[in-house]
């Protein structure tokens, strides 16, 4: 076995061992990257949470309005914050548990500054309207290139060091990033996949339900990949290290690794339940997600009873408050998705804040502080201190951030939880006559809004507790060495054939990089592939609707306007089978409406009502005064006006082509529609311009600018099957 | 305080040790659980008699009907009394103010909507008329339906408040639209 010394002068040369240094530099720069991106998404998630509670919020600023905000919180937290922790926690614990250094320091490099670019050019463009509108999978294609590309040199940079490594089995740590590697690589390339028809829009090559059983497999499998996998990995390593006891079950760390990953990539359904989809597709959803629990929680009790006999630790050490909270915030989170998977709670729950609170359970519990508690171990060994044992700069202050912390957790997960649920009844409410008790949309509003105000304040305590973190550690580090930690191990020794037969078949496995590899893409490639290559294949799972037109040009010009304005944030376009829905709504929607949505607009909460029948509900002059002032048609509406939709100018030079693109699909325009393009969406906003200075002669003319195009398209919306009632499906 | 029955395994990952203790019982019935969960759900829904949503649908559908109080029309005396009751015409203003400025403005001259003053009316200009537009709308024309936000009373107190604005003078009155009608 290896021994680790503090400098090389005083290493032994015999024994065969090799000397060598890891690659802690490009550790410390994800760590401080970790923590920088942290705050900007924490901060940007508090924006937005204040602008719910106050439309004033979004300061009539295109680039923070709600819409836009959102997906920089969401993606700044998850792929900035949770991404740079995952690669500064898997690159220190890797070349550790496999006693080499990193393959490449210029793949590091190039990865490392590849990520951050990447997080940069998410942020512009997402503030510019630049977006997929797939939720966390919003990069317009340069960007999802950008990606693809960083995260490959990450997995040659990992399967590089299985290739160098001098310890001969494979850690369940390791086990658990090599999947996260693997499966996120198929996500992003197959929820990416799309048509561009310039640098910065592209369509996806799925329309529809087909598109959102996609996206759902990939952001369901974002969570499960992204989130939980890799933290796995992480938990596998820093928590055994900073409690100083072994790992309880190594059968139970196998059996809940292979089952987890299999299962994950068949519970993507679940974020489906009563929409259009194929029903068979929403069993399998559930089904699965209840397999899930005991998989789930199977990381959890390895977690929590690794501490047997280390329990008095937690009182005083601050890493192991960190880690023992988060791994029992998993264990709540990972109980309450199945729960918020069964038809029956997801009725209630789905559009709701109650995902909300569930998904920040999670985040802010899980990954947070999964996060908090290894950056407080990992820096005062990343940056050392001659001649001391590392040690935080105040243990006080970090076990203040803990409780800081927790509070703030509470809060943002109990309000939103209550939110939830109240919002969800409401919903629901008919009186004795048969009405619905909030059939005004704004009318549930007042019962919300104390509860958006606690889940800001628990986000402000939140974010407190980072920031003494940030202090903390920028004290620990100042005045400390930055050098590469050095280490000695022996090389790899040939196998020999009698060791071999002892061993049990996982772990003759866990020796067997490659074809541990193999098995590992095997599993968490099937569910997917079983859900999604039939629906794409039998016709009979979204049955046509003859009545169901492609969109005209400038309607289809509006959609991409109601994309970039990321309305799908806070509007749905699914109206399930309920009666409360459908008195609220009109008729439910149906999976042939949905054939030329590129990408499809489901979303996933219900911030405003439901869209989808929103065609014809309201005349154009109700829209135009709605977009301009909420407030001036729904009393007490928390949407941002949009004042600039009125002054920019519409854009038609990219509409032939955005038709074009669209004939390769699926969608019947005759070459004269392409080449008509320009001239039949200007006739249309001509139109209906026209029809709004003959109602009101003062109004101004608004046929060339954004606004219009945009009327078009909530006119259109969810009217075909009203066009031929009765003779609809087929 | 380690169990006997700790077993540990000679694994030694940059310093971390695993033991090899038996799977907790509960876990395993959890395990077990999911999966017999899976294989039953699956089929009782798809070929079982597990209902699909467009079922389970109709059936909400069909019991609310049913318990839906028999709705009589109000009368035609009703109505006429309604148009003479002051209280019934203040509680409408108040809804009229909240729901149907947006497109009439506060004092009925009309701007989306039309002109609520004058003697034109485009759909009839009789009482029961007013009452039937506000409960079914004129979806071609932008009028939504009220009738799943307002009660039938509270409909006709609109309707009541709306024939009250008859011969007011708005501040910015929309020009005639319809037919005249001059009925009560």
């Amino acid at each position: 076995m290896s021994t680790r010394l503090d400098t090389p002068s005083e290493a032994p040369s015999d024994a065969g061992l090799e000397t060598f240094a890891y690659d802690d530099a490009i550790v410390r720069k994800f760590v401080v990257a970790t923590v920088f991106w942290g705050a900007v998404g924490m901060l940007a998630g508090l924006l937005a949470a204040l602008q719910l509670a106050s439309h004033h919020f979004n300061l009539e600023l295109p680039y923070i309005t709600f819409g836009r905000l959102r997906p920089i919180h969401t993606n700044a937290v998850i792929f900035a914050f949770v991404g740079n922790a995952i690669f500064a926690g898997s690159y220190y614990a890797t070349q550790r548990l496999l006693k080499t250094r990193l393959y490449s320091d210029t793949l590091s490099k190039i990865h490392f500054w590849g990520w951050q670019l990447i997080i940069v050019g998410a942020a512009v463009t997402f503030a510019l309207g630049i977006t997929v509108s797939k939720e966390y999978a919003e990069l317009e294609w340069p960007l999802d290139v950008a990606v693809a590309v960083v995260w490959i040199i990450y997995a040659i940079n990992f399967f590089g060091m299985l290739k160098t490594r001098r310890e001969k089995h494979l850690y369940v740590a390791i086990w658990f990033f090599m999947a996260s590697i693997i499966a996120v690589a198929l996500l992003h390339v197959v929820n990416s996949l799309a048509v561009p028809v310039s640098l910065f829009k592209s369509y996806p090559v799925f329309a529809g339900v087909q598109d959102a059983l996609v996206q759902w497999w990939y952001g369901h499998n974002a969570v499960a990949f992204f989130l939980t996998t890799p933290f796995l990995g992480l938990m596998y390593y820093y928590l055994p290290k900073a409690a100083e006891r072994p790992v309880y079950s190594y059968r139970l760390s196998i059996i809940h690794f292979w089952s987890l990953i299999f299962i994950y990539m068949w519970a993507g359904p679940h974020h489906l339940l009563y929409t259009a989809l194929p029903e068979w597709a929403q069993a399998l959803g559930t089904a699965f997600s209840i397999m899930l629990i005991a998989p789930s929680w199977g990381g959890m009790i390895n977690g929590l009873l690794t501490l047997r006999g280390a329990w008095d630790k937690l009182r005083t050490d601050p890493v192991l408050k960190f880690m023992v909270a988060a791994v029992t915030f998993y264990g709540m989170a990972t109980f309450e998705g199945p729960m918020l998977s069964l038809k029956s709670v997801n009725s209630l729950s789905h559009y709701t804040n109650w995902t909300v609170a569930h998904v920040h359970a999670g985040a802010l519990g899980w990954n947070g502080f999964l996060t908090f508690g290894m950056l407080y171990w990992l820096v005062p060994r990343l940056w050392r201190r001659k001649g001391q044992k590392p040690a935080l700069h105040s243990v006080k202050l970090a076990n203040a951030h803990f409780w800081l912390g927790l509070v703030g957790i509470g809060c943002y997960v109990l309000s939103m939880w209550a939110a939830g649920i109240a919002e969800g009844l409401m919903w629901k409410e008919f009186d004795a006559d048969g009405r619905l008790v909030y059939g005004t949309w704004s009318d549930t509003l007042p019962t919300l809004f104390p509860m958006y105000v606690i889940r800001a304040v628990g986000g402000v305590l939140y974010i407190t507790g980072l920031f003494m973190m940030v202090y903390n550690l920028v004290k620990t580090a100042q005045g400390a060495e930055k050098t590469d930690q050095i280490a000695q191990a022996a090389p790899l020794a040939a196998e020999t054939a009698e060791s071999e037969h002892k061993s049990h078949w996982h772990r003759l496995l866990e020796g067997r990089p490659l074809r541990f590899t193999i098995y590992t893409t095997i599993a968490v490639a099937i569910g997917g592939a079983l859900e999604i290559i039939p629906s794409l294949l039998i016709e009979s799972n979204v049955p046509t609707i003859a009545s169901v037109k492609p969109y005209t040009p400038l309607e289809l010009e509006g959609r991409d306007i109601y994309i970039a304005e990321g309305c799908y944030n806070c509007h749905s376009q699914m109206v399930r089978p309920f009666r409360a829905e459908t008195e609220r709504y009109g008729e439910y929607s149906k999976a042939g409406e949905f054939i030329y949505d590129r990408p499809f607009q489901f979303g996933s909460r219900r911030i405003g009502p439901d869209l989808h029948r929103v065609g014809g509900k309201y005349p154009d002059m109700w829209h135009y005064n709605h977009m301009l002032d909420p407030r001036s048609t729904s009393k007490g509406s928390v949407m941002p006006a949009y004042p600039w939709l009125f002054e920019d100018a519409l854009d038609l030079s990219l509409t032939a082509t955005k038709l074009r693109a669209f004939q390769i699909f699926n969608a019947p325009y005759t070459d004269d529609d392409v080449r008509d393009a320009e001239k039949n969406a200007r006739a249309q906003a001509a139109q209906i311009a026209e029809g709004l200075t003959k109602q009101v002669a003062t109004m101004p003319d608004i046929r060339d600018k954004q606004i219009v195009a945009l009327i078009a398209y909530l006119q259109r919306l969810g009217t075909d099957i009203k066009a031929a009632e009765g003779s609809a499906a087929r | 305080m380690s169990r006997v029955d700790d077993e540990i395994l000679d694994h030694d990952y940059d310093g971390i040790r695993e033991y090899d203790n038996p799977l907790p019982r509960w876990w395993l019935a959890l395990f077990w659980f999911g999966i017999v969960f899976g294989v039953v759900y699956v089929p009782y829904y798809l070929f079982g008699p597990g209902p699909l949503a467009a079922e389970e649908y109709a059936e909400e559908m069909a019991a609310a009907a049913a318990a839906m109080p028999e709705k009589k029309a109000p009368s035609e005396t009703d109505l006429l009394a309604a148009q003479k009751d002051e209280s019934r015409i203040a509680r409408g203003k108040e809804t009229f103010l909240k729901l149907c400025v947006a497109c009439h403005v506060a004092d009925g001259g009309g701007l989306v909507g039309p002109n609520l003053t004058d003697d034109h009316w485009i759909h009839g200009g009789a009482m029961a008329d007013v009452v039937q537009v506000i409960t079914e709308g004129v979806p071609e024309k932008g009028m939504i339906s009220w009738k799943t936000q307002l009660s039938p009373d509270e409909i006709v107190d609109v309707s009541a408040f709306v024939k009250s604005l008859r011969g007011t003078t708005p501040a910015n009155p929309k020009a005639p639209e319809g037919e005249k009608s001059s009925g009560p």
